[in-house]
């Protein structure tokens, strides 16, 4: 039966080449699409050896969009360099802005991108496009990276989100467009100001002994439904409760006040410097996708006295995180990326301020799966413009998912539909890839 | 499928009497084949003055592979029905008296009452949106314009066909029809966009993987009916005027090409075309005489030739048998919880529904019928086979093919059904009818106008109903991010998740509809004499149903264990316990 492949199996190889048109098998497209929706693809069996070589992902994520002439590109010396220099790093030869001293020693665990050209200069289009790997269309919604994680790599029926998302400020909740097509199950959920997921504690109302004799009762009523009835469905939705009781029994796991003062005060006292080490925290107990947000860096003025504010934050917690990250035998497993939207122009406006800039600009990789310590591509003397090895949205979110061990070009089965996990006119870049 | 199971069927057959005479012939039919009984019965069906419901359970019971499962009991039917219907369980009365009476009739009168209860046309908005926005946030028509025009169609029984051609053809110059462009609209006007959602929610088939090439997987999906469709939309574009109104404008030039991206191939035209339809004769004008009304700035333009205005009297035509089969199939699956062809979405030649003769007779009755959507629900809900069990007395329900409709399927509540069931259940939907009710006849005038005659009454009733769904809508909120999908895309399979199990664990919403006040559910209970008139009066509320003697045994145990203090708190665990049950989730 065609489309009930799933992540990492052969057989999808063989359905894929049918996707391309080169092989027909018309026949089998009856039987393809009878298939449930989402059902279908379903997770390897050897879930167990999937966990012990579990792969995770970490995106650090700079709202707004990242000047990478102040950060992984800098241009001293020219028209577009701005004041700040550029210093060598713990890897011979490459270079970074002198706004990221400590960052710049653990470059040898780092890859920088310099050729990205994503050709969008809008907020909204180019996040899309560095989340999704998609050119954004209309009439097809597809999954944040974090959502295809939370699908693909997560252990089945974990308690644990599979796609956290930290940022500054309040709110919270699920982001069900995150996930598209896969479901609210693979949305992100946010952690406003890093607080914890939404009704993790059981209110003051509700004592534990009530607790106990409701769910005792639940438990009950649904026995009694199930001798009648029992379906995928009855199972999948009274499963939820269990899985709801052991996130709260850890919930402690999103209480970065548990980690040691000496770490706290290492990553630094302000609010991304915590929630660098929350991400360490929940990354340690096993969340598959954690994204760190840190704004804002649109600086259409004072592009320069910005930078120097706000990386002196992401210099000490972000370093922070790497060295860590590595020393706890983390890297090996788990795959880093830092992006924005979009970089910023070279050109510097009235307002000392540079503009929305996609066409030639930085993405920084780290961790598992890509090939550490260097850079990959590279902008002409003034930041002008990409003149070697220039990529795409496409291609990042392909290498991503190679990286973490997916194959990326597996086609996701929705109600019948292929869905393609990564833009199929595109493929990894495979220089990059370890 | 009946081919699924050749060992057994057709003589597992299972004869209501009401079909002896046919039960004849199909038993002289038995030794000459399956292909021959169905081609046989099919012929039959269409010759047939037989009620609707009764041709339809013929047609199930002929490819049933086993023994159908028997009635569902009056507490399960009455639960399912007004989940259907009006989108809500019924109250603890309505439940009560239906389950009581012994009027043998009680079943189609309750059928008649809910689809002639104004919560049945809410219903049917809420139902229709939700197959065709899609939970798309709002942009340029106002959701409460668009769901008080559906709401509207509904209840005064507008034709389907014509719902269709009015969301297909508004344009904005008739303004009792400007909600009626948010298909459009609220779409960007984006030909790709609409041109997918066209296929997909009025043909029944998704074209999307046809834009780029022909279908992969489906042979019957080209390339040629993707651009065909949008063809229709090429020309047209939204247009504000002055007053910042918006209108859908139309220009006289622009083709539509197109190429495979597989193929190297020159690039093909296509002329605005239904799938497999006739090449249309397009009028040619001398250049210059193209316009009734030329483009010009600030001008909206309008050619003598709209290409899109030829969509909504080709698609709902008496030769678009796709688009009546495409609408009895999303009714067929709201009702039993499985489309006779499923996906709905996927209508092809490959994919074919399971029981085609049904379909077809569904498709064309229900053109005969005026396109009556109260009528064609009316008579689904009449069948045998929607009135069945959802449980099997000697088969597991999951050895069965679920298209056999041996016993009823489950259906999870949407994220509406759910929330208002929880308000029913909980009692905060009576108090806020009160309220409302409270508020009607305080404006002394208007309950003088509401009373003064029969027409009024009813529009009294209209009001009081709109009015109390728009104090519960902010209520329904939390359900529809939990429980809902994302906005753009077709509602996605059952999905539970850890947060929908928090949320009813740890929430303040649940706890603080439970907490006994007013006249709510906790309330009540707690005034009642004895415990077991309280347990019977919580499962009858929130289950739709009586416990039976094991239950009820085990909970008035239970809470005659506890110390007079605690009851009040004992009760409210009962009454979470069945509202956060696998059982109340599901329409069953």
């Amino acid at each position: 039966m065609k489309c009930t492949y799933a992540c990492q199996t052969a057989e999808h190889l063989v359905a894929r080449r049918r996707f391309l048109g080169l092989a027909g098998a018309s026949a089998m497209a009856g039987a393809g699409v009878l298939a449930s929706p989402l059902g279908a693809f379903v997770r390897p069996a050897a879930a167990a050896e999937l966990q012990s070589k579990q792969k995770r992902i970490l995106m650090v994520y700079l709202a707004g969009g990242l000047s990478q002439l102040e950060s992984w590109d800098p241009k001293p010396g020219t028209d577009t360099g701005g004041p700040f220099r550029a210093i060598p790093t713990s890897v011979p030869g490459i270079h970074i802005s002198e706004l990221l001293p400590q960052t710049a020693r653990q470059m040898h665990r780092l890859t920088i991108v310099r050729g990205v050209n994503i050709n969008e200069n809008d907020h909204g289009r180019g996040s899309y496009i560095m989340h999704t790997g998609r050119v954004p269309d209309p009439s097809n919604e597809y999954p944040h990276l974090g959502s295809v994680a939370a699908r693909c790599l997560s252990v089945e029926n974990d308690p644990l989100p599979g796609y956290i998302h930290i940022t500054p400020g309040g709110g919270g909740g699920l982001s069900s467009s995150d996930a598209a097509f896969l479901g609210p199950r693979y949305a992100s959920v946010t952690l406003g100001g890093g607080q914890p997921p939404q009704n993790t504690v059981r209110p003051d109302a509700v004592t534990e002994a009530a607790d106990l004799s409701r769910q005792a009762m639940r438990r009950r009523v649904n026995d009694h439904f199930a001798r009648r009835r029992r379906t995928a469905e009855t199972e999948a939705y009274t499963q939820t409760y269990d899985q709801a009781a052991e996130l709260m029994k850890r919930r402690e796991l999103f209480d970065v006040t548990k980690e040691p003062a000496t770490d706290a005060e290492r990553y630094g006292s302000h609010d991304f410097g915590r929630h660098c080490l929350l991400a360490r925290r929940l990354l340690e107990n096993g969340v598959t996708f954690v994204k760190v947000s840190h704004s804002n860096y649109d600086t259409h003025n004072e592009n320069f006295d910005f930078h120097l504010e706000q990386l002196g934050e992401f210099d000490q917690a972000f370093s922070t995180l790497v060295a860590d990250l590595a020393d706890r035998g983390l890297w090996d497993s788990t795959l880093l990326v830092v992006n924005s939207e979009f970089g910023r122009t070279p050109g510097i406006n009235q307002y000392c301020g540079r503009d929305h800039w996609g066409t030639a600009w930085s993405v920084v990789l780290g961790g598992t799966g890509v090939k550490l310590g260097g850079a990959y591509g590279a902008t002409n003397h003034n930041g002008t413009e990409v003149k070697d090895r220039q990529v795409n949205g496409a291609q990042l979110f392909h290498t991503y998912l190679q990286a973490v061990g997916l194959d990326s070009t597996e086609t996701f089965d929705v109600s019948g539909r292929p869905l393609p996990m990564a833009d199929p006119a595109f493929g990894p870049i495979k220089e990059l890839l370890a | 499928m009946i081919g699924r199971h050749p060992h057994k069927n057709v003589l597992g057959l299972r004869w209501q009497p009401a079909f002896g005479g046919r039960a004849a012939v199909l038993s002289a039919l038995r030794l000459a084949g399956t292909f021959c009984l169905i081609a046989t019965l099919a012929a039959t069906a269409s010759a047939n003055t037989e009620a609707l419901h009764a041709r339809i359970d013929q047609l199930v019971a002929a490819r049933m592979p086993t023994e159908a499962a028997p009635p569902a009991t009056d507490s399960e039917f009455v639960r399912r029905i007004y989940l259907d219907l009006t989108g809500c369980i019924p109250s603890t009365a309505e439940a009560r008296a239906f389950i009581d009476s012994a009027d043998s009739g009680k079943r189609t009168a309750l059928i008649d009452r809910l689809l002639a209860s104004p919560q049945y046309a809410r219903r049917m908005q809420v139902f229709f949106d939700l197959m065709w926005m899609e939970r798309r946030p709002e942009t340029n028509v106002p959701n409460a314009e668009w769901a008080e025009y559906l709401r509207a169609s509904f209840a005064a029984g507008k034709p389907y066909d014509q719902l269709v051609r009015e969301i297909l053809s508004a344009d904005g110059t008739d303004p009792a029809l400007r909600p009626a462009m948010k298909f459009y609209l609220d779409r960007g006007g984006d030909q790709n966009l609409v041109t997918r959602d066209i296929g997909r929610l009025f043909l029944g088939r998704d074209l999307q993987c046809a834009q780029c090439h022909d279908h992969p997987l489906i042979d019957d999906y080209k390339q040629e009916h993707y651009y065909g469709l949008l063809a229709y939309f090429n020309r047209s574009s939204i247009f504000t005027d002055k007053a910042n109104q918006k209108f859908i404008a139309d220009k006289a030039d622009g083709e539509v090409t197109f190429k495979s991206v597989f193929l190297d191939e020159q690039p093909r035209s296509t002329p605005p075309r239904l799938p497999d339809g006739p090449m249309p004769e397009e009028p040619k004008f001398n250049a210059g005489e193209e316009y009734v009304v030329a483009p010009a700035d600030g001008v909206r333009p309008v050619p003598k030739y709209s290409r899109r205005s030829k969509l909504a009297p080709e698609l709902t035509s008496a030769e678009r048998r796709d688009f009546r089969r495409n609408v009895v199939n999303r009714l067929w699956a709201m009702m039993f919880g499985r489309g006779l062809v499923d996906p709905v979405d996927l209508h092809h030649s490959e994919n074919p529904p399971s029981h085609p003769e049904l379909l077809d007779l569904l498709a064309d009755e229900f053109a005969g019928a005026s396109f009556d959507v109260r009528w064609l629900l009316r008579e689904l809900a009449l069948t045998v086979t929607y009135q069945r069990a959802s449980d099997h007395p000697s088969i597991d329900p999951n050895q069965l093919p679920p298209q056999s409709y041996c016993v009823a399927l489950l259906k999870p509540l949407s994220p509406e059904q759910l929330g208002w069931s929880v308000l029913e259940a909980t009692g905060v939907s009576a108090s806020y009818r009160a309220g409302v009710q409270a508020e009607i006849d305080g404006d002394t005038k208007l309950a003088h106008i509401l009373a003064s005659d029969e027409a009024r009454q009813r529009r009294g009733i209209e009001f009081a109903e709109r009015r109390f769904f728009e104090r519960l809508a902010p209520s329904l909120g939390e359900f529809i991010n939990l429980f809902g999908g994302p906005p753009g895309s077709p509602a996605p399979g059952f999905q539970a998740t850890v947060h929908q199990a928090l949320f009813f664990d740890n929430g303040g919403t649940v706890r603080s509809w439970l907490a006994p006040s007013g006249s709510n559910l906790l309330a009540r209970a707690a005034a009642l004499p004895d415990s077991s008139a309280q347990v019977e009066e919580i499962y009858l509320t929130v289950l739709t149903r009586r416990p039976d003697i094991e239950e009820r045994t085990l909970a008035v145990d239970a809470l005659n264990a506890r110390p007079a203090a605690e009851r009040p708190a004992a009760l409210e665990e009962l009454a979470w316990a069945l509202v956060a049950s696998a059982e109340f989730r599901l329409n069953h």
